[in-house]
């Protein structure tokens, strides 16, 4: 089956639940709520035809990861906000122009539906991530 | 308890009022949603013993043996690579930066992957600062710039643009963003720039305020009169303030976007006063800086190889280490890089021995090969830690650690011990 993807500008930051949950603990399941989400104007869910907090394959160049898509005000169309933390980072590449700052800003990826797919735990994301590097 | 300083954020909240019993917090006043968390939730989800891996699993051990197991990856590791720092106090730092400078090894804090590049910017072009009491008494235009304080500061707005000033009457808030953030919302102006042209808006409004007609209809999404009316208010306010966030430093452009926004700074002074700000996320990463900088005369990325400090972002900084697998051991303190890297960086954690210092479970405590427990700073012991202004302030210690758990400080200078008798130094 093909499915439709959206090419959206990927661009992560800070958000009050993200950092609430991490002081609270990294491996509880309000942590992962938190961060495994992706953003995007009601539009773009349209298109994708995904529900609200159903999943969704975010991919860069970089690597892909399944998350839960959200409607967000504020998120214009063409862009894609998630919480920064192990889910955005598993699409952000490692390249710092020699500044030391990888770029977790402004990233092109494609948001595609994930039905059936279940998102990864920080634990499962990990290991994959350590087994790639194996 | 009163007048606790707050550990989550760089403003370093001052007023906190803890309520404790029987060792234990129970109630906290003034506090943001962050910070309630930071007192409230101190003790949850903690590393509770020291473990080392062995054979796969973690395996509870005295204070004394891990501290031994980190000393033999220290001892034993031809590049090692110190990070984080950024959320405890100085004392940590300097115990931090003994130790690399023991081993030949690195040392970086998060800055490196925060306002890195604003530093590399104020190394090249200086920055007119201001300090955030005079941003609340003198200030009558502030713009947070790529930042989004209502997420990440909640009390900034509150407690130093919306707060009375002593000689300000009337105070404006602008929003640049590329998005209509949380903070956007409750600005009197939102400016949304196209993602990516940060510098482009940045240059056109200094072209604009140097008396430069621009043979171009808009900049980054923003019409030419757009720009002209913004350039003619910056250029009218009596106090200007721009507060940067890593809107500016984590995109392309980096540490040349900070330099256009100081620059702009620059020339605006010389219509008004103006000054600039980093919007520092961790408590103390302006402390992590301030304390590399006294120390080895370099704020991050410092390496000791040649047995005197060398400065190279880009080389010696933390994600460049790990992605051209420079270095073959790691000890993390308060930091999560296996949560907070690319993955092409956490790939290399899982392929060398970690020691993680930290007082909470997090990700690097999963791939660490020692995890040893730390006290919370600003919870369970004392310390100084520097407001993102540059303002040092005493951090009270509420309650106690749990048994056997020491400050970072500590720890670090058992492990400085342990290695400087396996080296014979």
């Amino acid at each position: 089956m093909t499915s439709v993807g959206v090419r959206l500008l990927l661009v992560t930051g800070r958000t009050v639940r993200q950092g609430r949950a991490l002081e609270s603990g990294k491996l509880q399941q309000e942590y992962m709520d938190s961060v495994a989400v992706c953003e995007v104007d009601r539009t773009t869910l349209r298109v994708l035809g995904v529900t609200d907090g159903g999943p969704v394959r975010v991919e860069t160049i970089h690597g892909s990861v399944v998350v839960r898509c959200r409607v967000r005000e504020g998120v214009d169309p063409g862009i894609a906000f998630m919480p920064c933390g192990p889910y955005a980072n598993a699409v952000t590449g490692g390249h710092t122009a020699t500044t030391g700052m990888p770029e977790f800003k402004g990233i092109d990826a494609v948001v595609l539906p994930a039905p059936g797919e279940g998102v990864p735990t920080p634990e499962e994301l990990l290991r994959a991530q350590l087994e790639e590097g194996a | 308890m009163g007048r606790v300083i707050c550990s989550f954020c760089g403003c370093l909240c001052d007023d906190i009022e803890v309520g404790v019993q029987d060792g234990r917090i129970v109630s906290v006043r003034n506090a943001c949603a962050l910070g309630r968390v930071r007192f409230l939730e101190w003790d949850r989800d903690r590393l509770r013993h020291p473990t080392v891996l062995r054979g796969g699993e973690y395996v509870q051990v005295p204070l004394s043996e891990a501290i031994d197991r980190a000393a033999e990856i220290v001892s034993s590791a031809r590049r090692l690579l110190v990070y984080g720092l950024s959320s405890t106090e100085n004392d940590a730092h300097r115990e931090a930066y003994r130790l690399a400078e023991l081993v030949g090894g690195v040392v970086d804090n998060t800055s490196s992957v925060c306002h890195g590049p604003s530093i590399l910017a104020v190394q090249q072009s200086g920055i007119p600062v201001v300090s955030l009491a005079e941003v609340r008494n003198r200030a009558d235009l502030v713009i947070y710039w790529g930042a989004n304080p209502v997420a990440a500061h909640p009390r900034h707005i509150q407690r130093f643009v919306r707060a009375e000033g002593a000689f300000v009457r009337d105070r404006e808030l602008w929003v640049v963003d590329v998005r209509r953030s949380e903070t956007a919302r409750v600005a009197d102006r939102f400016v949304r720039v196209q993602p990516g042209s940060d510098l482009e808006v940045l240059s056109a409004l200094r072209a604009i305020v140097n008396g430069h007609t621009l043979d171009v209809s808009s900049v980054g999404g923003l019409a030419m009169s757009e720009l002209s009316e913004l350039a003619e208010r910056m250029q009218s306010a009596q106090y200007g303030v721009i507060f940067f966030g890593l809107g500016l430093t984590q995109t392309g452009g980096r540490h040349h976007n900070v330099d256009a926004a100081i620059r702009l700074v620059q020339d605006l002074n010389s219509h008004a006063r103006w000054g600039l700000l980093p919007m520092r996320g961790h408590y103390n990463v302006t402390g992590a800086n301030d304390t590399s900088t006294w120390q080895t005369g370099y704020p991050f990325a410092v390496d000791f190889a040649r047995g005197y400090p060398r400065y190279q972002p880009g080389e010696y900084s933390a994600v460049d280490m790990l992605v051209n697998r420079e270095c073959d051991a790691v000890v993390n303190v308060a930091a999560d890089p296996a949560a907070h890297f690319p993955r092409e960086a956490v790939r290399h954690l899982g392929r060398i021995p970690v020691v993680n210092i930290d007082p909470k479970k997090n990700m690097t405590s999963l791939v660490a090969s020692v995890n040893i427990p730390a006290a919370v700073a600003g919870v369970e012991c004392d310390g100084i830690a520097v407001r993102m202004d540059g303002l040092p302030l005493y951090l009270k210690k509420a309650v106690d650690p749990p048994p056997d758990v020491l400050p970072d400080r500590e720890v670090l200078a058992e492990i400085y011990v342990k290695v400087a008798e396996e080296l014979g130094r």
